[in-house]
């Protein structure tokens, strides 16, 4: 009986062909939005919290004067030797991002031994003890040290301003996964923390020229190249070069919306080794003290621990050793963010919604002039025994169809818009590439919401379609 | 098999009403064709609805083997007009988007029939009318006399045992109209009763049995002709 209905159903759309399209197109708009929308940001949370998941739910970030210097800085790269013109003004930008701070940040001055130490003078440049910091707080299992700053390179191939990079030994054996694993391509990782030795990222090897065994100057100092990384495979910095305007737009957007907003830190500026060197920790406080690196400390919590206790015993921790910082924890981070990213989602499901409605509503125009229309049809089914309840059934059946054909068209068309979109989003929001996902709940429940959407719009015109007097209905024309 | 008790149809028309029956009282014959004659507007075609459940009676009594058709709920109504009616309307009414098997399998279907039992009974029903050729037209698709014969298909598939024929010959030329007549005046032989409003005396005269209405009332009534002698 209820196949019947549905052929019958399915006859009366074909012979409406062109109509029965536009109303289909309308559903598929919004469901179009929806599935876009939703698979979109449900892909870039999924991106951002795994990046946080590689990092370890279990870590504390201990930045030198608050996240937003890091943030920052984090992930801008000084190649002057390989792109002159645009050496002046990242180091420009890098200056303001240390404004916090309290200092002014001359480029003339990268190099110079001393410098302008004092106007950061309360980070200090060794960062926190991380043996006394483990000792004291319970709950802290390791930590280590990480400072970046900026210095000038000379090198066979070319010379110019550089990221460096500065982890403690203590950090290269707890956390080399914040340093993309800190893989050694040819060469050697660091053998001696008396030497002078630096390892280098790839792309900075490749501008500079350098090969392990070869010789670095290093803001004055001879170094030897004992390793090459591998490439961490991270190409943001490289489209941060070429669109450096929108890439900043985005650093500030997130920065401003998200409390948290370590997440470019965390997940992009450390990860992406290959435009920076790196000198172990012990040996750059030897070389330069005093200088203004910002160190920011990693730590790990012990599985189980109590985060507000650890947090509050590092704060202790670090007024009794007269460092200035702010632990987080990556779990308040990807909260936070979590939060943000939820909000963000909301917000655009909402308006999504409203392009559905839209389609419906056009479902309902529809099937209300497809009643007026067969009325007399509707006069000869119930002459001919149909039953007020057929009737109806036969028109939700109908807008049901036509809601159902709109949804699964608007999925296909939503999936190929979120693919085709996280290509270009990806790179924009800085989380590096990421797929849209799209959860089985997400597409049951179109395909469903869209056919309850279909059928209750022609649920009024169906109804008074039921309720037609057949002589009357017979009457008309 | 129809009584029709003093029955009163007002319709609304505004702000006055209009009186299509004043006090209609009439018996139609079971197992006969009776003809229902009278001038444009004088109630023929609400007398049909009212004998065929498509309507109910302002005031007056409408009974079919005992059952008052007024008393009926909208669903025994439905069930009424899909198991004992058959209609066969002056305009043909066929579903046009539906080829002309489907609209004869449409009662069965709706009846809840399985697909093939409705197939089988669909398509012996277009050989009654001579159309098992035409089955996979569409009404567009086929002349007025062939519309026809598929509606009397349709009216037939159910095996009812009331047929009501509103004029079923107007829209038709005379001697397409003669061969509908001769399919209606055949079913009485298969024990079905026939009622057939028509402006035609031709027709008229082939009946069995005779109503004649004038503004809403009986003007005369012509009682059937003794068993077993037929026209
Ligand atoms: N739905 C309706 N609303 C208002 N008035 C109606 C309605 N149906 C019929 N009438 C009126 O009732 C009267 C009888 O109508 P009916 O259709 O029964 O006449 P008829 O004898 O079949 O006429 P015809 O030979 O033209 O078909 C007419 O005056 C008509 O205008
Ligand atoms: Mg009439």
């Amino acid at each position: 009986m209820n196949l019947h209905l549905v052929k019958l159903a399915i006859g009366s759309i074909r012979s409406r062909r062109t109509r029965s399209w536009l109303t289909v197109i309308g559903v598929l708009i919004g469901v179009t939005a929806v599935v876009s929308l939703l698979s979109i940001g449900t892909g870039v949370e999924r991106a951002v919290l795994q990046q946080f998941k590689d990092i370890g739910y279990d870590i504390i970030v201990i930045a030198p004067s608050g996240m937003a210097a890091v943030l920052g800085e984090g992930g801008r790269a000084f190649m002057s030797g390989a792109d002159p013109d645009s050496g002046p003004g990242r180091v420009q930008a890098m200056a303001s991002s240390f404004a916090p701070t309290g200092g002014t940040f001359d480029p003339s001055q990268i190099g110079q031994p001393t410098g302008s130490s004092a106007a950061v003078a309360s980070v200090q440049s060794g960062g926190v003890d991380t043996q006394k910091l483990v000792q004291a707080v319970p709950g802290v299992i390791e930590a280590g040290n990480l400072g970046t700053r900026v210095v000038s390179v000379d090198g066979p191939g070319a010379s110019g301003f550089l990221r460096l990079t500065t982890p403690s030994q203590s950090f290269l054996q707890a956390f080399p996964s914040i340093l993309g694993g800190f893989e050694i391509e040819s060469g050697t990782a660091f053998t001696n923390a008396a030497m002078n030795e630096v390892v280098v990222g790839a792309r900075s090897a490749a501008s500079l020229g350098v090969g392990a065994g070869d010789t670095l100057t290093v803001d004055g100092e001879r170094f030897t190249v004992v390793g090459i990384l591998a490439s961490s495979g991270a190409a943001s910095e490289g489209t941060a070069r070429s669109t450096p305007g929108a890439q900043g737009s985005a650093d500030n957007a997130v920065a401003g919306a998200l409390p948290g907003g370590g997440a470019s830190f965390l997940t992009r500026g450390l990860t992406n080794t290959d435009d920076s060197l790196f000198v172990l920790q012990e040996r750059a406080n030897t070389l330069w003290s005093g200088q203004n690196t910002t160190t920011t400390t990693i730590v790990r919590m012990a599985t189980g621990a109590d985060v507000e206790g650890v947090l509050a015993g590092i704060a202790t921790e670090l007024t009794a050793q007269g460092v200035r910082g702010t632990p987080t924890s990556v779990q308040q981070i990807a909260a936070s963010i979590q939060g943000a990213l939820g909000m963000i989602a909301t917000v655009l499901a909402s308006i999504a919604a409203v392009a559905l409605i839209v389609g419906g509503v056009g479902m309902m125009n529809t099937m209300y002039t497809s009643v007026l229309e067969r009325t007399r049809e509707i006069g000869v089914l119930k002459a001919i025994g149909a039953r007020d309840g057929q009737v109806l059934a036969l028109f939700l059946v109908d807008s049901g169809l036509m809601g159902l054909i709109g949804g699964v068209l608007g999925l296909v068309a939503g999936g190929i818009l979120s693919l085709l979109g996280t290509r270009l989003l990806g790179p924009a929001l800085g989380v590096g590439s990421f797929r849209p996902v799209f959860e089985a709940s997400l597409i049951l429940g179109v395909v469903a919401a869209s056919f309850v959407i279909g059928a209750l719009s022609g649920a009024w015109p169906a109804w008074r379609a039921s309720r037609l007097n057949p002589v009357e209905a017979l009457a008309a024309e | 098999m129809i009584a029709f008790h003093d029955v009163r149809k007002t319709y609304p028309m505004g702000e006055t009403r209009v009186e299509a029956l004043r006090g209609v009282s009439a018996e139609i014959p079971r197992e006969r064709m009776t003809a229902v004659m009278g001038p444009s507007g004088s109630g023929k075609s609400t007398m049909l609805h009212l004998a065929g459940c498509l309507d109910t009676p302002t005031s007056g009594r409408v009974i079919c083997d005992g059952q008052d058709l007024g008393s009926l709920s909208s669903r025994r109504r439905a069930e009424f007009r899909a198991t004992t009616v058959g209609f066969v309307f002056q305009k043909f009414n066929l579903v046009p988007n539906l080829t002309a098997l489907r609209n004869v399998e449409l009662p069965l279907l709706l009846r809840g029939e399985s697909a093939t039992s409705s197939r089988k009974k669909a398509l012996d029903a277009l050989d009654v009318v001579e159309l098992g050729d035409r089955r996979r037209h569409r009404p567009t698709k086929l002349s007025g006399g062939e519309q026809q014969r598929v509606a009397i298909a349709r009216a037939l598939v159910n095996a009812p045992k009331l047929v009501l024929a509103d004029e079923p010959t107007g829209n038709l030329d005379t001697e397409t109209g003669t061969r509908i007549l001769r399919l209606l005046r055949g079913l009485v032989e298969t024990g079905k009763t026939v009622v057939v409003v028509t402006h035609n005396p031709e027709i008229a005269h082939e009946a069995d049995a005779l109503i004649a209405l004038r503004d809403g009332r009986v003007e005369s009534l012509s009682a059937p002709r003794a068993d077993g002698e037929q026209a």
